[in-house]
C-alpha cells in the first residue's frame, strides 16, 4: 500500500497557540481513516490545512509524492483532492440538481463555457443525475439546498464532495446534528461510496461507535499533536488515548 | 410559451414605437433601454457574482467619454461605439485585478474610489475631457459600412432603433451567460465562495470575468449616449450616476433575470414624473424606492416570479 498524501513537520500557530504543530503523517491509499480527538485538538485545522483552504506556517504536503504545500483549493482540487465542511457549505439558492452539477462541470472544465445552456452539457447532466442517486436526493433535484433538512443538507454536502471525483476526500464531521440513525445510514453511505467509487475517505467523526466500527485506520490528535495512530484495536487499547479522550468505556 | 409571446408582443411594440409615439416617448425610452443596460451588468456582479460596485458609472463615462472623442475626431457611429465599449471594457480589466481580491464593503469601497478617481480624470483633465465644460458637439454621426451601407442617424428615430438593437442584442446575451455554465460558477461565488474553491473553481479569474462583463455593460451604455445628447460632461462618472444601477435592481428584483430590466422601466418613469411636480424630486422618489424596496422584498419582478409558481 502506497501513501497517497504524506506530511513532514507540519505546523499552524495563532500567536502563542499552536493549533497543528509538529505533524507528520502518511495516509495510505484505500484506507477509511478518522481523525479523532477533543475539541479543539486541531482536527478542523489540519483538514483546513490539508485542503488548502488555510495554508501552513511550517512544514510541506505531498500529494502522492507531488508537493501541494503552497496551492490553493481549487488547484489541490483539480488534482484530486476533495472535502466537505464541518459548519454546512452547499450553495443554498441554487436547486439541489445545480449543487451537483456545478462541481461536475468544473471537474470536466466546462465553467468557462458562456453561451451554451446547462440542460445542452448532456455528460455533466448525466452524471449529476447518477449522483443524486447515489446519496438518495433524485425526489428533491428541483427543490433549493437551502429548503433541503439538516438531515439532507448534509447528504448534499457529501454529494458536492464527491461529485469531482476525487481520489482523496476529507470529510469534517459528515453526521453532526443527526440523530443515531441517520448517522449510522451517512457513514455507511461513505463507506459505500469509497469502495464504489475508489476514493480514499478520511473523515473528522465524534461517534466513536461508528469511527470504530468504520474506521481501517485511527489518527488520534491532541493539542495541535498526533498522539497516536493505528488500527482501531490498536487505538482502544491504547492507555493514554483512554486517559485523554476515550475514557475507560469504550 | 407565454412567456415567449410576451416578449414578442413586447419587442414589435417597441420596434413600432416612433411610429406611434411622439419624440418625447422615443427620448425616454432611450434612456430606459441605457439604464437597462447599465442595470443589468451590474446584476450580473452584484446578484450573480454577490460583489455590490458603487463604481459602475465610472466605466460608463469611460464608454461615453471613448465613444464622444472617437466620434469628433472620426465620425462613424459603429467605430465610436464599440471603440468606447473597448475602452471601458480595458479600465475595468485593470481596475478588476485589484478589486476582485477583496470582497463585501472592501470591495465596495474599491470600487467607489476608483469611480471617484475616474471622475476626478474626467473633471480636471481639461485637454482630454473638456474639465467640467465637458466634451459638446458630438456629431450624430452615420451608422455605416463603408462599401456596404450608410444609414443617417440625424432622425432620432433612426438612432432609437440603433439602441434598440444593442439593448436586444445586451440582454439575449445576458440571458445566455447568466443560464450558461459560466453564470453557474459566479453563482456558486456568489452563495459561498469557500465552497466554490473546494470544488475546483478559481474564484478570483470569475470574479474578475464578471467584474470586466459588468464594465463593458456600463460601457456600452455609456458608448450609446454622446450621439443621443452630443455632449458628455463628468457627473457621468460620479457616484451618485453609479447608484441609480443600483436602486433600479433593488426595485425589480437582484435575484431574477428580468428585475434590472423591470427597475429601470420604474425607476426612470417614476424620476420622470415626479421631477415635473416638485423640486424635491430626489426626496420625493428617495421615499417611494424605500416603500417600493420594504414593501416588495425580492423585487418587483419577483411578484410575476410568485404568481407563475402558484399557477
Amino acid at each position: 500500500m502506497k501513501a497517497i498524501l504524506r506530511t513532514e513537520s507540519l505546523g499552524k500557530y495563532f500567536g502563542e497557540m499552536a493549533a497543528v504543530h509538529e505533524v507528520n503523517l502518511s495516509l495510505q491509499e484505500g484506507l477509511f481513516t478518522s481523525v479523532i480527538g477533543p475539541n479543539g485538538a486541531g482536527k478542523t485545522t489540519l483538514i483546513n490545512i490539508l485542503s488548502g483552504y488555510m495554508l501552513p506556517d511550517r512544514g510541506k504536503i505531498y500529494f502522492r509524492e507531488k508537493e501541494i504545500t503552497r496551492l490553493g483549493p481549487d488547484k489541490r482540487v483539480k488534482m484530486g483532492i476533495s472535502r466537505s465542511f464541518q459548519v454546512m457549505n452547499i450553495f443554498p439558492r441554487m436547486t439541489v440538481f445545480q449543487n451537483i452539477l456545478l462541481p461536475v462541470l468544473s471537474r470536466l472544465n466546462k465553467t468557462s463555457s458562456a453561451f451554451s445552456s446547462l440542460q445542452s452539457q448532456k455528460e455533466a447532466v448525466g452524471e449529476a443525475e447518477k449522483i443524486l442517486g447515489e446519496v438518495w436526493l433524485q425526489k428533491e433535484k428541483d427543490s433549493r439546498g437551502g429548503e433541503l433538512s439538516h438531515g439532507d443538507q448534509r447528504l448534499l454536502e457529501l454529494g458536492i464532495a464527491v461529485a469531482t471525483n476525487p481520489q482523496l476526500c476529507f470529510l469534517d464531521e459528515p453526521s453532526s446534528g443527526m440523530n443515531p440513525i441517520e448517522r449510522i445510514k451517512v457513514l455507511e453511505l461513505v463507506k459505500k461510496l469509497a469502495s464504489e467509487r475508489n476514493t480514499t475517505f478520511i473523515i473528522v467523526e465524534h461517534d466513536m461507535d461508528i469511527v470504530f466500527s468504520l474506521s481501517d485506520w485511527i489518527v488520534v490528535m491532541n493539542r495541535g499533536e498526533v498522539l497516536a495512530e493505528g488500527k482501531p484495536g490498536d487505538i482502544r487499547e491504547n492507555q493514554e488515548v483512554r486517559d485523554i479522550y476515550l475514557g475507560e468505556d469504550i | 410559451m407565454k412567456t415567449r409571446l410576451a416578449i414578442l408582443i413586447l419587442v414589435v411594440l417597441l420596434a413600432l414605437l416612433p411610429a406611434y409615439a411622439g419624440k418625447y416617448a422615443v427620448y425616454v425610452v432611450i434612456h430606459i433601454l441605457l439604464l437597462s443596460i447599465f442595470s443589468l451588468g451590474f446584476n450580473l456582479l452584484f446578484g450573480y457574482t454577490g460583489l455590490l460596485s458603487f463604481g459602475q458609472a465610472g466605466f460608463y463615462a469611460m464608454g461615453a467619454y471613448g465613444c464622444a472623442k472617437i466620434l469628433l475626431a472620426y465620425p462613424s457611429l459603429l467605430v465610436g461605439i464599440v471603440g468606447g465599449v473597448v475602452t471601458a471594457g480595458a479600465v475595468s480589466l485593470l481596475l478588476g485585478f485589484l478589486c476582485i481580491r477583496h470582497t463585501r464593503i472592501y470591495f465596495s469601497m474599491l470600487t467607489l474610489s476608483f469611480g471617484m478617481m475616474i471622475f476626478s480624470l474626467a473633471w480636471k483633465w481639461r485637454d482630454m475631457t473638456g474639465g467640467d465644460d465637458g466634451l459638446v458637439g458630438i456629431p450624430r454621426a452615420p451608422l455605416e459600412i463603408p462599401g456596404l451601407f450608410k444609414i443617417n442617424m440625424a432622425p432620432m428615430e433612426n438612432y432609437y432603433y440603433v439602441v434598440l438593437a444593442f439593448a436586444i442584442l445586451a440582454i439575449t446575451l445576458f440571458y445566455r451567460i447568466v443560464h450558461s455554465p459560466m453564470g453557474l460558477a459566479m453563482q456558486g461565488i456568489r452563495d459561498s465562495e469557500t465552497r466554490t474553491a473546494c470544488i475546483g473553481i478559481s474564484v478570483r479569474k470569475y470574479r474578475l470575468l464578471s467584474f470586466t462583463i459588468a464594465g463593458l455593460y456600463a460601457g456600452l451604455a455609456g458608448a450609446l449616449l454622446p450621439p443621443l445628447e452630443s455632449t458628455v460632461t463628468p457627473p457621468l462618472a460620479h457616484w451618485s450616476h453609479s447608484a441609480e444601477p443600483v436602486l433600479a435592481t433593488l426595485l425589480g428584483g437582484v435575484h431574477t433575470f428580468a428585475g434590472p430590466i423591470v427597475g429601470s422601466v420604474l425607476f426612470y418613469l417614476l424620476k420622470d414624473i415626479i421631477v415635473r411636480f416638485t423640486e424635491y424630486w430626489q426626496l420625493c422618489l428617495g421615499i417611494i424606492v424605500v416603500v417600493l424596496v420594504m414593501g416588495f422584498r425580492g423585487g418587483v419582478a419577483s411578484i410575476f416570479l410568485r404568481e407563475r409558481g402558484r399557477r
